[in-house]
Parts: structure tokens; sequence; C-alpha cells
């Protein structure tokens, strides 16, 4: 799909505006709706998508447009900041490598959220998003979740009140348009389900 | 509202949930059994009045219904009208008070 964007661009309309990158599938620069669904058009290939030998290209939904096929993406990372979705260890230097074992529960589930990319695909096909514009969203609730079960974390309090309540993980209806297209087969929706089940234990605890 | 209040919320709606399965489904097996058995309205009264199993089954039914619905119109009334803050959340709480009386009051029509 990039390269049928890419020839339009240089051979049929050079003011054609579009994003992309790496080409490879990790940058998660040039997602775009394609035939009225969000996907990394990188690894995308144009004769899964076509329909009646016909394909409309738009820029994503749920981010406001800047021209053609570019998004504005500021909101969709500001809500990760807002989300709390940056590490914060609570060693020094100083100290020795924390020591993590990959088979601990925790690891694991933070294993099969990590690999998320920033395409926004997810963001773009969640219909909580359309409906309630301060939805977090389910990439910056992912974030927050791996680091919730990151062991070396020292904010997971602060982050769970960041994504807890209306414009937080509890809007989730489990619509699962998230997990559905996701290019990199991340379930988001797990994750904000592990949001809710901490948060509920959080609060019935009085720690929230 | 306070996002504690908010979270509180949502855990009020997830048990509320689980009671209302319980109860649909007595509720459901209950209404079956009252129809295909013919019992008539005289005989379901014979059974209800002065009973506080029945009473104290349906007071819980009303209360997770009390609970639940008005929780869920929150966000369908956010999400669908764009109608939020305190106006929606005390228009609920009437609306609350409403079905807690219209239950209660159905409730104590076949236990008095």
């Amino acid at each position: 799909m990039l390269d049928v964007v890419t020839y339009i661009q240089r051979v049929l309309d050079p003011t054609l505006a579009y994003r992309f990158a790496c080409r490879v599938g990790m940058c998660g620069s040039c997602a775009m709706t394609v035939n009225g669904v969000a996907r990394w058009t990188c690894r995308t290939h144009v004769d899964r998508v076509v329909k009646n030998d016909q394909m409309e290209v738009a820029p994503l939904r749920n981010l406001p447009v800047i021209r053609d096929l570019v998004t504005d993406m500021r909101e969709f990372f500001d809500k990760w900041a807002k989300a709390k979705g940056r590490f914060e260890g609570k060693r020094t230097r100083n100290d020795d490598f924390a020591r993590v074992a990959p088979e601990s529960g925790g690891r694991k589930l933070v294993e099969a959220g990590i690999e998320c990319i920033g395409c926004a695909v997810c963001y773009s096909a969640c219909d909580v998003v359309a409906a309630r514009p301060d939805y977090l969203g389910p990439a910056a609730l992912n974030r927050a979740w791996t680091l919730v079960k990151d062991e070396r974390d020292a904010m997971s309090m602060d982050r769970l009140r960041a994504v807890a309540g209306d414009a937080g993980c509890h809007s989730c209806h489990t619509h699962m348009s998230c997990t559905e297209h996701c290019p990199k087969g991340i379930s988001p929706t797990a994750g904000i389900a592990g949001l809710k089940r901490e948060i509920a234990r959080a609060v019935l605890r009085g720690r929230l | 509202m306070s996002v504690r209040t908010q979270s509180l919320l949502w855990v009020a709606q997830r048990a509320s949930a689980a009671v209302l399965a319980l109860c649909v489904v007595v509720h459901l097996a209950t209404m079956v059994y009252a129809v295909r058995g013919g019992l008539t309205a005289a005989e379901i009264l014979a059974r209800t009045q002065g009973s506080h199993a029945w009473l104290a089954f349906y007071s819980l039914f009303v209360l997770a219904i009390v609970v639940h619905v008005p929780i869920g119109l929150r966000a369908v009334l956010e999400e669908g009208l764009k109608w939020r803050g305190a106006s929606r959340d005390i228009a609920l709480l009437a609306f609350a008070a409403v079905i807690a009386w219209a239950g209660m009051r159905a409730v104590l029509g076949v236990f008095l």
C-alpha cells in the first residue's frame, strides 16, 4: 500500500502529503485508513485489501488532519504522557541491575504488550475515542499496563490514578476493535481489563 | 466527581451485574413456572403475600437494578448526548430514586 501511495505522489500528484519512515513495520509512521480500515500501509499488500478493483486511502480517524493523509499525532502522544506512560525506576545508577525472571507472571504480561510501535491504528479504530474525545485510548492504556506490571517501576499507584475513571480504562466498552486491528498482534483490551482489575483492588483496599 | 468515586461506580456496576445475572435467571424461571403451571393471580399472591423470602429476593433484585441502570446510563448520556457534569449525575440520582420507588412499590404490592 505504501508503494502505491508513493507512486501516486511521485508520478501522479506531487502535492500529495503522507508520512512514512522505516518502511519495514517498525516505526509506526505510515498508518492510514485503507478501504475504511486503519492499517500500517508498509506491511499491507494491495491484493489483501482491494475490493472490486478499488481502494480508498484516507487519513487515520479520530485525529485532526494536517493535510491529505497526514494526521496531527499530538493528542495521541499527549495522552501517553497523561497516562504516565514513562518508566520511573526505583534504583539509581549505583545499584546493580534489576533481575527480572522472564518466566515470571508479571513479565509475561509485560511481554504481551511491550511491542507497541505507536502507530495509532488502535486509536483510530476505537469507537470510544470517537464518542468521548478525552478518552486516553487503547495505546496509552496498554503502555500504562506494561508499566504497572513492571516490577522495577516505582509509580504504580500514581499511574493507576491517572488511568482510572471516565477518561481512562473504565470507559472501555470491550468492543475489541483495537485488538482486532493492532498490526503487532497486541491486545490492548486485555491490558485495559487488567488495569480495571488492579484499580478495583486498589480502590476497595482504600489505596486509590 | 473524583477518580476514586468513578472507580467505585465501576465496581458497583460490575457487582450489581453479577447479582442481576442470578436474579434474572431466578425471575425468568419463576415466570415460566407460573405460566406453564397455569397458576392464577390469586394462587401467585397466595405464595408471595407474607413470604419474607420472596420479599428479600425481589428487594435485592430492585436494589441491583437501581445501582446498575443509572451507572450505565451515565456513559450512554455522555457518549450519546454529550451530557456530562453534575447536572447529569443529579438527574440520574433522581432517576434512581424513581426506579427504586416504582420497583419497591411493585414488590410490596405482591407482599402485603
